[in-house]
């Protein structure tokens, strides 16, 4: 899921420059007085990303959705459908229709984006969450106390432990091989170092055959894994794969060699397929991301702090800008994962955090 | 001096009908050099396994570049196809389960698509390279939203065995990619859309003063590529056993590209299905040697674009071509 969306947040820096017109254009609207119309008074509650259309993004709006109806407020979903300016403009329009009154939970389709979302919600007098997606140098204490809080996972222990699974696979001794993402993207890079970090860990014992990048992309996984089967045989003892479509292409190009459920392959993402593959004990693993914690406690933290609960602005850093948790599903854990989904206390606001974001770079 | 031209032009072309079959030996010998596995049985099995699927599309887009036009519209076809087919056999999202009975259907498909290209094309006289993206678009656009996302798991264990299975220790899918080319080489040879086919892209007006029905000849033969579309959409969801709309990822550019580098001109008139099975082995070869010969990730996708370039320079004939474009 992360993983497509920053090959994109890498291309297009000159956005930017573009938004940053838009929202000049915004300040020029908003210094005409505010119409008339009926201000709400209690809040209203939104989650904004860029399609219902892949699963991830479906929940963590069902996320938000959950929360708000806990609390009895208002909800709205908005789709930027992959367009900036449609996902700028429409927060924008509902600040206006809210009078401020807005508590934002937003994964920004582009990085700069993150900025000007954070300029208009703070101008409005709304409280507002990011995930994924922001500049290095945007952090919510430079906006007190409206941009509340940065979400986002850690693909480097995430991976680590993920590898680890596969090593458990298969006895922990022999070599395995490693498909990448897109070779410029940051979770490809995050997932490798985690990889990396996991072998040198063993000692000697794993080794890395071979390392390729397959660019997230299921049918160059299934030709690399084969040509891999030419070149090391039997020496490959597990398949790493740095998102779950890679590591379904690699099973499949065991399958027909007759060595799907004897050579481990493990991904992260936690697709539904890679779910029925641990069943199958074709995949010794997956990481399950928990996009229905991130769409409500998106909303949550930011409720608490507009509700008087806590005051965000003598909070530390870790939980301002912090990683959530990637469940870890294995052959032990796959059942409990299906027969008891992630469950989510609002009360307990930063009980999933896992440390305050770093930047690699 | 001037017979001895002659002779040399006639050699020179001779030549170039054999050099991507030369292009092709010369990388078979080269990577055996670096790695003896290569030439093993078992690797044998996986290279025609990774060139089932792109030469039955190759099969279609031979086709419609023979014809001077392009299509773009692989991926689209190819996603819908294989979601279709994905819906209809025994899965997890519906009810219906009719197994083989899905392929016909799901080639059908194909066909329409393709007759679709090919109607818009000539009847709106847009260039097929517009008409055919448009198509492609749509044709992934509601593979996503058929399944809004998601992605839908094959367990009909009769329908996998057509990429699974094996016949003579060659996989299914194999027999199928043969039978494919050997449809496409009789209606190259034998038929006279075939003929027709090369008088358009060799030259459309000198076709059409000859009485060459042009507009037909444009829809069915794009009807006909969506038909082996359809046939590489069902083929890659018994490989993967699922159905998605990303499933086609990638796959247009093999395509194209396995044609060029077999030497059929982009310019028309000028090639055959039969070059374009060579071209997939070349283009199947090079990505299966360069993991074979341990090259450098960062070094490879370089090598692969010089390779390419160098194969093309060497097959194709521009002796009747007066402009590149």
């Amino acid at each position: 899921m992360a993983s497509n969306k920053t090959d994109i947040v890498n291309s297009r820096l000159n956005r930017r420059t573009v938004l940053k017109g838009a929202a000049a254009l915004g300040v020029f609207g908003s210094s005409f007085p505010m119409p008339a119309i009926a201000q709400e008074t209690t809040w209203t509650l939104a989650n904004s990303m860029r399609s219902v259309a892949n699963p991830y993004h479906a929940s963590f709006a069902k996320g938000g959705e959950d929360f708000a109806k806990s609390i009895g407020a208002k909800y709205e979903t908005l789709a930027t459908e992959g367009n900036s300016e449609k996902g700028v403009s429409d927060i924008r329009a509902l600040l206006q229709r809210t009078g401020g009154k807005l508590i934002l939970n937003v994964d920004p389709n582009d990085s700069p984006d993150a900025r000007v979302i954070v300029e208009e919600v703070k101008k409005a007098g709304g409280f507002v969450v990011t995930q994924w997606n922001k500049p290095d140098d945007l952090h919510p204490w430079d906006f007190d106390p409206n941009y509340v809080a940065h979400m986002s996972f850690d693909g480097v222990p995430t991976a680590e432990a993920i590898a680890n699974e596969l090593f458990k696979a298969f006895g922990g001794e022999g070599g395995i091989v490693a498909l990448g993402g897109i070779l410029s993207n940051v979770p490809a890079i995050e997932r490798k170092l985690g990889l990396d970090n996991a072998i040198a860990k063993t000692n000697g014992k794993v080794t890395l055959l071979d390392f390729q990048p397959a660019d997230w992309n299921e049918q160059k996984a299934f030709d690399i894994t084969q040509a891999w089967l030419t070149r090391f045989g039997d020496q490959v003892k597990g398949v790493f794969a740095a998102n779950d479509g890679m590591g379904m292409g690699a099973l499949e190009a065991l399958r027909q060699n007759g060595l799907a459920g004897k050579v481990p392959v493990v991904g992260i993402d936690g697709i539904d397929a890679a779910v029925t593959a641990i069943e199958a004990g074709e995949f010794a693993g997956t990481v399950a991301w928990d996009p229905i914690w991130t769409g409500g406690m998106g909303l949550a933290i930011p409720y608490a702090h507009a509700t008087g609960k806590i005051d965000i602005t003598k909070e530390p850093r870790e939980h301002r800008e912090f990683y959530g948790t990637g469940i870890i599903v294995s052959k032990d854990t796959v059942a409990d994962y299906k027969n008891n989904p992630p469950k989510v206390d609002y009360n307990d606001l930063w009980g999933k955090a896992t440390g305050q974001i770093q930047y690699r770079s | 001096m001037k017979p001895v031209s002659v002779l040399n032009g006639n050699l020179l072309r001779h030549w170039r009908r054999w050099a991507p079959v030369v292009v092709l030996l010369a990388l078979c010998i080269l990577i055996s050099l670096f790695n003896g596995n290569f030439l093993t049985f078992g690797n044998f099995i996986r290279l025609l396994n990774s060139a089932a699927i792109p030469i039955v599309l190759c099969m279609g887009a031979t086709f419609i570049i023979l014809m001077g036009s392009i299509d773009l519209s692989i991926e689209g076809v190819v996603a819908l196809t294989a979601v279709i087919v994905s819906l209809l056999v025994l899965n997890d999202i519906s009810p219906y389960a009719i197994s083989l009975w899905a392929v016909p259907i799901a080639v059908a498909v194909g066909g329409l698509m393709g007759l679709l290209n090919g109607i818009l094309h000539v009847k709106l006289k847009t260039p097929s390279f517009m008409t055919t993206l448009g198509v492609g678009f749509a044709g992934v656009g509601i593979a996503t939203t058929i399944l809004g996302g998601a992605t839908i798991r094959i367990s009909d264990q009769t329908f996998r065995f057509l990429s699974l299975g094996r016949v003579f220790y060659i996989p299914m899918a194999v027999w199928i990619a043969a039978a494919a080319v050997a449809v496409a080489y009789v209606i190259q040879e034998r038929t006279r859309l075939g003929r027709w086919l090369y008088a358009i892209g060799t030259d459309e007006m000198t076709a059409r003063h000859a009485g060459i029905p042009i507009e037909r000849t444009r829809i069915l033969i794009f009807g006909v590529a969506g038909l082996f579309y359809g046939m590489g959409g069902v083929l890659a969801a018994a490989q993967f056993g699922q159905g998605h709309a990303l499933i086609s990822q990638g796959r247009l550019f093999t395509t194209i590209t396995a044609v060029v580098v077999g030497g059929t001109a982009l310019s028309g008139g000028v090639g055959s299905v039969i070059n374009s099975v060579v071209g997939v082995f070349i283009v199947v070869v090079l990505a299966n040697g360069l993991v074979l010969m341990g090259v450098e990730p960062y070094v490879q996708q370089g090598v692969q674009g010089l390779l390419i370039i160098a194969a093309v320079a060497l097959a194709l004939d521009r002796s009747r071509l007066d402009v590149v474009k």
